[in-house]
């Protein structure tokens, strides 16, 4: 059941990236946009001169303002198409259609329903919004959330629906939208009814929260925190930002109420001396966290990350923390963790909380005007002055804040193996790439052959029948089987996966980037009959296994990565030949491939780079090995020496093993080779030579084992 | 597609050095060429694939050429084979 659970979870998570990708831009489009047209933020700093309404600066940062939250306030749309776009299984388009409409007749049934009851007026304050167009209940993105989720299910259920034969035409995938059409107008109607009691019970928390001190405080920032995926935050924090219920005060000879507008009236007023904590204690503590707290658990993300996937989620992480710190819209970070890790997120709701309190007991008085970013920080912190806000306080509370960040979630991720963004829990295994890369590749462009790589994994997994759903994300194949004890790791592994996961019925193939091709074959590959077939496919694939191995650079085949340079380190302790000057023409006429060589000095092979052993000849002269990089590597101990039919020779390495540069391959008995009358100079020679730009000697003369030898250009 | 069989004689087998020299010689074709010895295949052109058949002195590899130049091709390869093998 938990495992059912997280599956459903990382499917969930794992949907929302599409959304999330577009929210740190949004964010700061909006923060800053929103920052600068604020008419208290103009009024305080004198900046009516340049920022005016109709003006073009204005109009320009309006415009960044408009647009970031139209991303924002269509959250819970795009959400609802997202989640039935991740959790569909197939004709995903479908579900994204039927997730939009379903959506809108959602919030159009509720508001019918509201305009029934006496419009906006008879609802509770704060409890309603307006969702492209249509006044709805604030249901935030948990509404899209709903809907995405039993849009897929909806969709999972009937996609493949036959109809009686008159009705044929509204079968299949077009029953989804309709099925989802009704079954909506029903949630809708029910929502109506059940969302303003949820409501009305956050609202009764407010009240709990200020008879309560500075663990009201505590408990306040807590459920602000809890409540925001819920869309649940308005309801709460409003009434203390714009009602009585945060306090009132009289300024200036005006009563003023809410904590957000006493701040501002009192930012307005010359006659302020220190900033009112009773009101500022409902704002100040977003800023410790979000500027500091959170952006040091997205580097504790990155870090956590597997090295190889950092370059990919560190523009994500970055990104997000980069608006957190400066707008302070935490949405798109707290969305990577929220759903593949609900523990952090309840830590960090706990944290957060502890935020407002220490803000509240240290009488700290900074406002803002919707977050606590560092933009609202200099402008109603910094600028005012310590003596009137505290802010000192914010930064240094701000960087423990990172500190306990850090560590906290860089302890949970890895303690309880967390699946973060970039995350691969098998986290110690190297990335091998085998000759199913390039046949991923190549099968892809060739229509009519037979597609081994996907024979590999359907045959991994345990055959067609067991599988009941087969999707991927940015680096894996996600795959929902009926019978777990079905399934093979080591085929999938040869497959060219870098590693497999196991949780409950879901199995995870980790493949990089390419793992979307990987799909697609493999699903092509399930409708041919062929798939039918396994068996005899992955008998004549046994031999071409031998075969075929890359013929084309498989490695890095990312666009970002350009020229890339791999290394090869040297193979023995002696002095570096270069291949030209072998005394023997197969090598010094490249016709194995280019190289270079070494007159060892000590009868010991060592390993060039991490790969695998591809074969250990019988006569143990010589070592075939695969790099991690895909590089095909020979390496050939003396010249002719195979007549010597593995006599002085001892291997310590057998066919298929993993290692890593510098493990000990071959010792071999120097002396008794010599004395036999064979040279013992070993040439390193690059077997795919073809796939590669430019080979190139990284050393002359001495050289000890480790010591780079050769670079290899792509 | 033209193919032909071939018992090995070099006492040797299939090692670094003819594989290297069989690899040469098959990537001067256009036809595609393909080794096959107990079940196993490499293409000829693949030096690590050929050398991973680990083909000994007495065994049997029937090659297959399949390509526009395949007459020439399994003409020449057959040579070769002999020459060399």
């Amino acid at each position: 059941m938990k495992d059912k659970i997280f599956g459903v979870l990382q499917r969930v998570g794992r949907s929302f990236m599409l959304p999330i990708a577009l929210l740190p831009v949004a964010g700061l489009l909006l923060g800053i946009g929103s920052s600068f047209t604020n008419q208290t933020t103009i009024e305080t700093y004198n900046l009516g001169g340049i920022i005016y309404e109709g003006g073009l600066l204005y109009t320009i940062l309006d415009i960044m303002s408009q647009t970031g939250s139209a991303v924002f306030n269509n959250l819970a749309l795009l959400f609802a198409m997202g989640v039935a776009i991740g959790m569909a299984k197939k004709e995903k388009e479908v579900a994204a259609l039927s997730g939009a409409i379903a959506f809108l007749v959602m919030n159009t049934a509720i508001s019918v329903l509201i305009a029934a009851k006496g419009g906006i007026e008879a609802m509770a304050e704060n409890s309603t919004t307006s969702v492209l167009g249509i006044t709805t209940l604030q249901m935030g993105v948990f509404g899209g959330i709903i809907v995405g989720l039993g849009v897929a299910a909806l969709h999972n259920k009937f996609y493949k629906i036959e109809l009686p034969q008159v009705l044929s035409f509204f079968g299949g995938t077009r029953f989804v939208p309709i099925v989802c059409t009704v079954v909506y107008l029903i949630v809708g109607i029910v929502m109506f009814y059940l969302w303003p009691i949820v409501q009305l019970g956050i609202a009764q928390l407010g009240v709990l929260v200020l008879n309560s001190g500075y663990i009201g405080t505590w408990v306040y920032g807590i459920l602000e925190r809890a409540l925001i995926p819920f869309g649940l935050h308005h309801v709460f924090y409003m009434p203390f930002w714009q009602t009585e219920l945060g306090g009132s005060m009289v300024i200036d000879g005006n009563t003023v109420m809410g904590a957000q507008n006493i701040f501002f009236a009192e930012l307005a007023s010359k006659s302020t001396e220190v900033f009112s904590v009773s009101a500022t204690r409902f704002m100040s503590g977003k800023f410790p966290f979000m500027i500091f707290g959170l952006p040091a658990a997205a580097f504790a993300m990155y870090k956590a990350a597997r090295p190889e996937k950092r370059k990919v989620v560190g523009g994500l992480l970055l990104s997000a923390a980069l608006t957190s710190m400066l707008t302070g819209i935490t949405e798109p970070l707290e969305f990577t963790f929220i759903f593949v890790a609900p523990l952090m997120y309840a830590v960090h709701c706990v944290l957060a909380g502890l935020s407002y309190m220490l803000m509240h007991i240290l009488n700290v008085g900074v406002g803002m005007t919707f977050s606590g970013g560092a933009i609202d920080l200099t402008l109603f912190g910094i600028l005012q002055g310590n003596q009137k806000t505290h802010w000192i306080w914010i930064v240094i509370i701000g960087l423990i804040y990172a500190v306990v960040y850090y560590f906290v979630f860089y302890f949970m991720i890895t303690k309880l193996n967390l699946t973060t963004p970039g995350r691969e829990p098998d986290d110690i295994e190297p990335k091998l790439y085998r000759r199913s890369d390039v046949d991923a590749a190549k099968s892809s462009g060739s229509a009519g052959g037979t597609d081994t790589v996907s024979a590999l994994i359907l045959k991994g997994l345990g055959g067609k029948e067991n599988l009941s759903d087969v999707d991927c994300c940015a680096t894996r194949l996600r795959i929902t089987v009926v019978d777990v004890k079905k399934v093979t790791d080591s085929l999938l592994k040869k497959s060219g996966a870098s590693g497999v996961l196991h949780k409950g019925n879901g199995v995870q193939v980790i493949y990089g980037p390419r793992v979307s091709v990987v799909k697609s074959n493999l699903e092509a590959f399930m409708e041919s009959p062929q798939s039918d077939d396994l068996d005899r496919i992955l008998q004549s694939e046994k031999g071409e296994e031998a075969a075929g191995k890359p013929q084309e650079k498989p490695v890095e085949k990312e666009p970002a990565d350009g020229q890339k340079t791999i290394v090869m380190c040297a193979h023995q302790n002696g002095s570096v030949v270069n291949l030209e000057d072998v005394a023997d023409d197969v090598f010094s006429q490249k016709i194995l491939g280019d190289g270079i060589a070494i007159e060892p000095s000590v009868g010991k092979l060592f390993a060039p780079c991490d790969g695998s052993v591809d074969s250990v000849f019988d006569t143990k002269h010589a070592v075939s090995i695969v790099s991690a990089d895909g590089v095909e590597v020979l390496l050939h101990i003396g010249i002719d020496t195979v007549k010597l039919g593995g006599k002085y020779f001892e291997a310590h390495v057998a066919n298929g093993q993993e290692i890593k540069k510098g493990d000990l391959l071959i010792s071999f008995d120097m002396d008794a080779i010599a004395g036999e009358g064979y040279k013992l100079t070993t040439p390193l020679i690059i077997a795919n030579t073809d796939d590669y730009a430019a080979i190139a000697p990284a050393v002359k003369g001495k050289v000890a084992a480790g010591d780079e030898l050769l670079k290899i250009n792509q | 597609m033209k193919t032909f069989s071939y018992t090995i004689k070099d006492e040797i087998g299939i090692h670094a050095r003819p594989a290297g020299l069989l690899a040469k010689a098959a990537k001067e074709f256009e036809s595609t060429i393909t080794l096959e010895k107990d079940g196993k295949t490499a293409a000829a052109t693949k030096l690590m694939a050929i050398m991973g058949m680990g083909v000994k002195c007495g065994d049997t590899v029937n090659v297959t050429v399949e390509g526009a130049d395949e007459e020439k091709a399994a003409a020449d390869m057959e040579a070769f084979f002999q020459a060399n093998l």
